[in-house]
C-alpha cells in the first residue's frame, strides 16, 4: 500500500510541476513583451517631453528679445552672459524641477547669436538664430528599444551624451537620458505689421470705411509706387489686443483679430477673423541721443528746418518742447533741392497743434520721424506729405506716465499719407470727408476712425518703423 | 494454501484492476491532455494576437512620430493616402554638417541653395512602409503590414495623420469597426511658412 501511494503521488507531482513550468514559461514571456512595450512606451513619452523642454527655449529666447525691445533699462539678456551678436552666442541653462514623467527635472538650453548672414539688406533688420537642446530623464535602465527603426528614430542618450555645450561631443553619462535640439530663425516684426492695430477698442463705426491695401514697392500691387484701386490687395489687417472691435459693417479686405474678443459689424469682411491675438505693443521711450541741433527749441510761427543725407546725424536731430500752427504759419521739413533722400528725427517734449491754414509740409525726398510726448491735434491744412508715402512720415507717441490720458487726432482737408504709432495715445483719424483717404497705418490704446471714409495700408510698412516683436520663420528639428 | 489463495486472489484483483485503471486513466490523460491541448492553443493565439497588435500599436507610434517629426518641420506636403512626399528645409550640408543659415531678396531664410529643399517620401509597398529622404535607400519603417493604411488630411497651418491597421484577434478577419478602433491620428503644426499655399495665416 505504501508503494501505490507513493507511485500516485508521483504521477500527481510530475504533472504539476510539467503544468507550473509551462505556465512560469507562459508568464515569463508574456512579463518580457509587456515589460518591453511598457518600456518603448516610456522612452517615447520621454522624447515627447524632450521636445516640449526644447521649444520651451525658444520661448525663453524670444521673451528676451522681446524684453530688448522695451526702453532702458529692461533686463534683458541678464542672465545670458551678454546680448546676442555676430559670433557672439548667448547662452542660458534653465532647469524646471518636476516637469518631466515621475518627477523628472526638464534642462532647457538656449544659445542666441545673430550672424552677419542674417541681416536684411532691404532695411538692415538683424534676424536672430535661435538653437535649444531641452532633455528629460529617462526613467528606466538604459536598454534600447527591442526594434532597430525606434532606435533610428527616438535618438536617446543611454550612456552618451548626443549634445553637449550645444555642440554634436559625446560625454559619458551616468543616467540614461533623451535631448532633441532645435534651431529657429525669428525675424523682427514692425510696429506697422498691420493697417490698424489697438490695445483696446477699434472703433470704426457708421463710417462705411473701406480698408485695404497695396504694395508701393510692388508694380504689379500698386501704380508708380501709390496706391491704385484696380491692384487692390487683401492685406487690410485689423487687430486689437483687446476684445473689441466695433467694424460697423466696414468693407474690411483683410483680416481682423481680437483677444480672445468679440468683431461686432463683421459682415463685409474678405479675410478671416481670429481670437488669438495677443500681442502687446511695446512702448515708445524718449529719444537717449548725445547730440542734436539746438535751434530751434520751439515752433510756434512759419519756420523750416533741414534734413540731412546722413541718416542720424546731430544736425538732422531736432528737441523742441512743442509746436502750435495756426493762421498761415508752416513749419518746412526741408530736404535737398533735387529731392534725393534725406532723414529727419524731431522729438517733441511737448504737444503738437496744427489748426487752420496752419501746416506742416515734408518737402521730397525727407524722410521724417516725429517722436512726441504730449498730446497731438493736427487739422485744417494738416501734413503735407509731398513723398506720399507714409513710411516717410512716422510719428512715434511716447509711452505716457501710468494714469495719464493723452491722444492723437489726425485730420485734415486733404488725403492723410502717415503712419502713428502711439500704443500709449487714444488715436482718432478724421481726415478727408466723404471721399477722404488715409495711406498708412494706425496703431493706438484705442483707435477711432470718424469722418474717413478709406484706409489704404501700405504693405511695405511691414518691413520698416521700430521693431515691434519677433516671428519664427524658420524652424527645424537637428536629429542627428 | 492461504498463502497460495491468497496469492492467487491477489493476482487476478490486481489483474483486474489495472485494466480498468488502464481505460480510466487514459481516457482522463486524454481528456486532460485534450484540455490542456486547448488551453495552451488558446493561450498561444491569444498571445500572438496580443502581441502582434502591440507591435503594430509601436509601428503605428513610430509612423506617426516620424510624419509629424517632419511635418513639423516642412515647407511644402503633397499628401496621399498610404503616398506622402514631404519637403524640408535643406539643413545639412552633403557631409551632415548644419549649414548657416541665409536670407532671400524677400527676407525668407533658406539653407544651403537658395531655393533647395529635401524630399521626404513616405509610401506603403509591397506590405513594407518607406521612408525615402532624396535619392537616398529607403528606410523600412515597418515591415509585414500588409493590412496598413495611413492617409493625410492636409489643412494648410496644421496636418493630421491618420494610421489604422487589422487587429488578428478573430481568425475570421477584423470587422470595420475594430480595425477603426485601432486609428492612431497625429495633428501637428507646421511651423515652417508653407511655400507651396498662400494664406494670410503665415
Amino acid at each position: 500500500m505504501r508503494r501505490q501511494d507513493s507511485t500516485k503521488t508521483g504521477s500527481v507531482l510530475v504533472w504539476t510541476v510539467l503544468v507550473i513550468a509551462m505556465l512560469s514559461l507562459i508568464a515569463v514571456e508574456t512579463l518580457r513583451l509587456v515589460t518591453a512595450k511598457y518600456q518603448n512606451a516610456l522612452q517615447t513619452s520621454t522624447w515627447q517631453e524632450a521636445l516640449l523642454a526644447a521649444e520651451s527655449g525658444i520661448d525663453l529666447a524670444i521673451v528676451e528679445l522681446r524684453k530688448s525691445l522695451y526702453p532702458s533699462p529692461n533686463q534683458a539678456w541678464e542672465s545670458w552672459g551678454n546680448p546676442p551678436g555676430n559670433e557672439v552666442t548667448s547662452h542660458e541653462l534653465t532647469t524646471v524641477p518636476n516637469a518631466g514623467l515621475s518627477g523628472t527635472p526638464m534642462t532647457i538650453e538656449a544659445y542666441v547669436d545673430a550672424p552677419s548672414q542674417l541681416i536684411d539688406p532691404t532695411n538692415s533688420w538683424q534676424y536672430y538664430r535661435i538653437r535649444t537642446v531641452g532633455t528629460i530623464p529617462i526613467t528606466g535602465p538604459a536598454r534600447a528599444s527591442d526594434n532597430p527603426q525606434d532606435t533610428k528614430l527616438r535618438r536617446l542618450s543611454l550612456h552618451w551624451e548626443r549634445f553637449t555645450s550645444g555642440l554634436l561631443l559625446p560625454q559619458h553619462i551616468d543616467k540614461p537620458q533623451v535631448s532633441r535640439r532645435i534651431e529657429a530663425i525669428v525675424r523682427p516684426v514692425s510696429s506697422f505689421d498691420q493697417a490698424i492695430m489697438s490695445v483696446g477698442v477699434v472703433d470704426l463705426t457708421n463710417q462705411n470705411i473701406v480698408v485695404d491695401s497695396y504694395d508701393s514697392t510692388d508694380p504689379t500691387k500698386s501704380t508708380n509706387g501709390l496706391y491704385d484701386p484696380a491692384k487692390r490687395q487683401q492685406n487690410g489687417d485689423i487687430a486689437t489686443d483687446g476684445q473689441l472691435i466695433e467694424a460697423g459693417n466696414a468693407q474690411i479686405y483683410g483680416d481682423v483679430a481680437t483677444n480672445a474678443g468679440t468683431v461686432s459689424g463683421a459682415a463685409n469682411i474678405t479675410g478671416i477673423e481670429r481670437t488669438d491675438f495677443y500681442q502687446e505693443p511695446i512702448p515708445v521711450g524718449a529719444p537717449s541721443w548725445s547730440t542734436w541741433n539746438s535751434s530751434p527749441s520751439l515752433v510756434t510761427g512759419t519756420t523750416t528746418i533741414n534734413a540731412d543725407a546722413t541718416k542720424g546725424s546731430a544736425a538732422s536731430r531736432y528737441t523742441l518742447s512743442s509746436i502750435s500752427l495756426s493762421g498761415n504759419k508752416t513749419l518746412t521739413v526741408a530736404g535737398n533741392p533735387n529731392g534725393s533722400q534725406t532723414y529727419i528725427e524731431i522729438y517733441v517734449t511737448g504737444d503738437i497743434s496744427v489748426s487752420g491754414t496752419g501746416q506742416i509740409v515734408v518737402q521730397p525726398g525727407v524722410t521724417a520721424t516725429i517722436y512726441f510726448a504730449g498730446n497731438v491735434d493736427i487739422s485744417g491744412n494738416g501734413v503735407l506729405n509731398s513723398n506720399n508715402q507714409p513710411s516717410d512720415l512716422m510719428l512715434y507717441g511716447i509711452q505716457p506716465p501710468t494714469d495719464t490720458s493723452e491722444h492723437v487726432s489726425i485730420g485734415g482737408n486733404s488725403q492723410i499719407t502717415a503712419s502713428v504709432y502711439a500704443p500709449g495715445h487714444d488715436v482718432t483719424v478724421n481726415g478727408g470727408g466723404t471721399n477722404g483717404h488715409v495711406y498708412g497705418s494706425v496703431v493706438g490704446k484705442t483707435v477711432t476712425m470718424t469722418g474717413v471714409s478709406n484706409l489704404h495700408y501700405d504693405e511695405r510698412l511691414g518691413a520698416t518703423g521700430v521693431v515691434n516683436n519677433y516671428k519664427i520663420v524658420s524652424w527645424f528639428e537637428d536629429n542627428r | 494454501m492461504v498463502s497460495a489463495f491468497r496469492r492467487r486472489s491477489l493476482s487476478k484483483t490486481q489483474a483486474g484492476y489495472a485494466i480498468t485503471e488502464l481505460v480510466v486513466s487514459t481516457a482522463i490523460f486524454s481528456s486532460i491532455s485534450l484540455g490542456l491541448l486547448m488551453g495552451f492553443t488558446s493561450l498561444e493565439r491569444n498571445y500572438v494576437a496580443t502581441s502582434d497588435f502591440s507591435l503594430n500599436h509601436a509601428d503605428e507610434m513610430r509612423i506617426s512620430d516620424y510624419m509629424a517629426m517632419d511635418l513639423r518641420r516642412a515647407i511644402a506636403v503633397q499628401p496621399a493616402e498610404n503616398d506622402t512626399t514631404i519637403l524640408i528645409p535643406a539643413y545639412y550640408d552633403q557631409t551632415g554638417t548644419p549649414q548657416t543659415p541665409a536670407l532671400d531678396s524677400q527676407g525668407g531664410v533658406f539653407y544651403g541653395a537658395s531655393g533647395s529643399s529635401v524630399r521626404i517620401h513616405y509610401y506603403l509597398m509591397a506590405g513594407t512602409i518607406y521612408r525615402q529622404q532624396d535619392s537616398a535607400p529607403a528606410q523600412p519603417l515597418a515591415v509585414n503590414v500588409q493590412d496598413f493604411v495611413f492617409d493625410v488630411t492636409d489643412a494648410g497651418k496644421v496636418v493630421t495623420t491618420r494610421i489604422t491597421f487589422n487587429p488578428t484577434f478573430n481568425s475570421g478577419g477584423a470587422s470595420a469597426a475594430a480595425t477603426t478602433a485601432t486609428a492612431f491620428y497625429n495633428t501637428t503644426l507646421l511651423r515652417n511658412s508653407r511655400t507651396d499655399i498662400q494664406s494670410s495665416v503665415y
